[in-house]
């Protein structure tokens, strides 16, 4: 068979055609779309209540974003002088600012953490479960009951925090009441409660690493910092991806860590987008220039998350 | 909080909650108009807000659930609805034609739904009250709180107010007397600073409006207020800039929690708890909410009279309103006439709602059992004036979404108390803000 032949026949396999031609296609075909009515019948349920639930909502909400009605009444079509005002408002900027900074340490730092403890819990140490339940803890508990605790431990003078830096002679620290400093507790606040999920996705991709690589490199005299940046980060490349991906999502939605912690203040500095998108609909009752927000950050985030899927593709082809 | 100007914007509905408002649409769409005035049998559905402990609500529905309708009218339903995201449950119930006939709700709820046409009036009830006692039974001026041109919003129910608090042990180890005007109100918290004990307590940090609320209270105590007589912003007049300049005293003088602006309710409780705080501003409830020996020494304190000879306070007049999507507005009434006759169990029964509307129920030997509740009816009731002040009385539509529990007031409180602002540019910054936000 020559490389023409076997291209060709290759094709007809793929289209179902035989070497001895079509065959009964008319009847096939017939069969097929019957086949075709059977399925979208069935898909026909779900596919409305996918429609009604996800598609409707969202263009009902670009609608809002485009008028000056409000939850009672559609309003007035505005154009996109929403976004333009939006856009416009010093707040808008400073509350994305504070949000890029917010998601960058909150998916790198519980990256850092959540990696490292996978690491450490790999390896052989007394009560290993234990651990491995009590670390998952601030990931577990309801996200209230976490923000009032770190309220308790940082809020007044008199909250342990604050005592311990008195002690330690940093003087009157105001965790949540220095702009700067809530900016970091917050940050911080966030870290500790998601670096449980980036541990438990970074302990799965580790199992999934073939030991006998890092015994193959071993005997090649790897260093361990070697072993860690050229075998263990590029084969659990594909995971780590998509764990940026869910918590930069998550990072850039997270409205209770904020709102319970320090509402978005003092005096905005720990505002983030979808805190300021709250107040401008719920407190200030904006519903245009609110979910015009809204809509920006999914468009962002849209973009980030693409733009990390090309990557998680690049690793698959490597 | 900036107000996104541009065009005339509106209000509620949120994209986060796409879901919600995508339901409530289509909610709307498949109702068949909600109810109407004329003359249903079905139950009246009365909501109302836990604005008690856990004892208020088991007791209202009681109340509400005795209701015997007159025949050919439907009985009452009773439905609690809790404070976390019910702006959201008001309007998506209202919008979808799911909501209530009679309900309480936030404090200028009421003029917000009266802007979408919602709202029943209150004026035939208001009138027939007039016969039967209840109208002449609220204090005086409070009914006029809730009237808009194109009637009464609603009615009130219970009083949310602003007073001063102090720890009378507290003050008498600092060797000082209660204040009474804003010379004497300086020199104990000096007084009380050298014991390691704040003056100026109050908080104004996450969910805690309180810190704004107090803000507004001093500039009416000195004759200003946020609103003239056009219901239009006017922030920086010499009477607020004064009062906001006292304030801006106290905070740099030491006087307040450096950490206040910042502060929860449940912070703000911890520190009269801890005695760090020796005397502060909160709601008539804030004796019942901190715990610990401090209890017994709490006392309310005297209206301050400002450096301009002049008193007031801010109140916030909680009320219930009738929508008119109801089975029958008859029917709502005589429920609601029904309920204010046998609803004075609310407050003998201590079921920690805040202040009564009636006078009546202020005269049971229940309440005034407690000195601190009777000083607040007798001293602070009078003087109390709403935010319309100084220009009006009357609560209206753009309160709500201006300055009532709203982003730049906090921003402001927040901007005041960490003193790092003069009284002059926070005025002139929620000036701006609250100007983008009107209607």
């Amino acid at each position: 068979m020559t490389t023409g032949t076997a291209i060709g026949a290759l094709k007809r396999a793929r289209s179902g055609v035989g070497n001895a031609g079509p065959g009964r296609s008319a009847n096939n075909s017939k069969r097929r779309f019957s086949h075709s009515r059977i399925f979208f019948l069935f898909l026909l349920p779900s596919l409305i209540l996918v429609i009604l639930l996800n598609l409707y909502p969202v263009i009902y909400a670009g609608i809002q974003s485009l008028s000056n009605g409000d939850l009672l009444s559609a309003g007035e079509f505005v154009g996109l002088a929403n976004y333009i005002a939006v856009l416009q408002s010093p707040e808008f900027w400073h509350a994305a600012i504070f949000t890029v900074v917010f998601t960058i340490v909150g998916v790198f730092g519980s990256w850092i953490v959540g990696i490292s403890l996978a690491l450490l819990l790999r390896t052989r140490i007394p009560a290993n479960g234990v651990f491995k339940v009590l670390l998952l803890l601030p990931w577990v508990v309801p996200i209230v009951v976490s923000a009032m605790s770190w309220n308790w431990l940082v809020a007044t003078p008199q909250s342990p925090l604050p005592m311990l830096a008195q002690a330690l002679g940093f003087g009157n620290v105001l965790f949540l009441a220095n702009p700067f400093l809530a900016q970091i507790t917050v940050c911080v606040f966030k870290v500790w409660i998601s670096f449980p999920f980036m541990m438990m996705m970074m302990a799965s991709a580790l199992t999934s690493v073939d030991v006998n690589v890092y015994e193959a490199s071993k005997v090649d005299g790897a260093t361990a910092v070697q072993t860690f940046t050229r075998i263990t980060l590029p084969m659990i490349a594909r995971t780590t991806y998509i764990s940026w991906i869910l918590m930069t999502i998550f990072c850039v939605n997270d409205f209770p860590s904020i709102f319970l912690l320090t509402g978005g203040g003092p005096v905005n500095s720990t505002q983030t987008l979808v805190v300021l998108a709250y107040t401008t609909v719920f407190q200030n009752f904006q519903t245009g220039p609110g979910v015009a927000i809204a809509f920006m950050m999914t468009i962002v985030l849209v973009i980030i998350s693409t733009l990390l899927y090309r990557q998680i593709r690049k690793v698959n082809i490597e | 909080m900036a107000s996104f100007t541009g065009s005339s914007f509106s209000r509620r509905g949120f994209i986060g909650l796409a879901g919600a408002a995508a339901a409530t649409a289509a909610l709307a769409a498949c109702s068949t108009g909600g109810g109407s005035s004329g003359g249903s049998s079905a139950a009246i559905k009365f909501w109302n807000m836990p604005w008690g402990g856990t004892a208020f609500n088991p007791l209202d529905e009681q109340i509400t659930k005795a209701y015997v309708p007159a025949s050919g009218l439907g009985a009452a339903t009773y439905q609690e609805v809790q404070w976390a995201n019910f702006t959201q449950t008001f309007s998506s119930a209202v919008a979808s034609n799911t909501g209530p006939a009679v309900s309480s709700g936030g404090g200028t709820q009421a003029f917000q739904f009266a802007q979408q046409g919602k709202i029943a009036y209150a004026d035939n009830l208001l009138s027939s009250w007039k016969s039967n006692g209840i109208y002449d039974d609220f204090f005086d001026g409070l009914v006029d709180t809730l009237k808009t041109p194109d009637g009464y919003a609603a009615v009130p129910y219970n009083l949310d107010v602003r007073v001063s608090w102090y720890n009378k042990a507290l003050l008498d180890e600092a060797g000082v007397q209660p204040p009474t005007d804003w010379n004497s109100y300086h020199s104990v918290c000096a007084a009380l600073k050298k014991n390691g004990v704040y003056g100026f307590g109050l908080g104004s940090g996450a969910g805690n409006f309180t810190g704004s609320h107090i803000l507004a209270a001093f500039m009416i105590n000195n004759g200003g207020g946020l609103f003239d007589e056009n219901q239009k912003p006017a922030c920086n007049t010499p009477e607020n800039v004064e009062a906001m300049e006292f304030v801006l005293d106290l905070v740099k003088s030491g006087f307040s929690d450096p950490a206040a602006a910042t502060y929860t309710s449940a912070n703000v409780q911890a520190q009269w708890a801890a005695k760090t705080f020796g005397f502060g501003w909160d709601g008539a409830g804030l004796a019942a909410s901190v715990t610990g020996d401090v209890v017994k020494d709490m006392v309310v304190g005297d209206p301050l009279k400002s450096n301009s000879g002049k008193t007031g306070g801010l109140y916030l007049p909680n009320n219930i309103m009738m929508y008119k999507n109801t089975p029958n507005q008859a029917n709502s009434e005589a429920f609601l006439t029904y309920y204010y006759q046998n609803m004075k169990q609310l407050w003998t029964k201590n079921t920690g709602i805040g202040l009564p509307p009636l006078k009546s129920i202020a005269a049971t030997p229940e309440f005034q059992a407690d000195s601190n509740n009777v000083k607040i009816v007798k001293e602070w009731q009078p003087i109390f004036k709403t935010w319309a002040a100084p220009g009006g009385t009357g609560l209206f539509y753009n309160i709500a979404n201006t300055v009532d529990g709203t982003a730049p007031m906090t921003t402001f409180a927040q901007s005041i108390l960490l003193g790092n602002t003069t009284a002059t540019d926070a005025l002139n910054t929620l000036q701006s803000s609250i100007t983008g936000l009107m209607k």
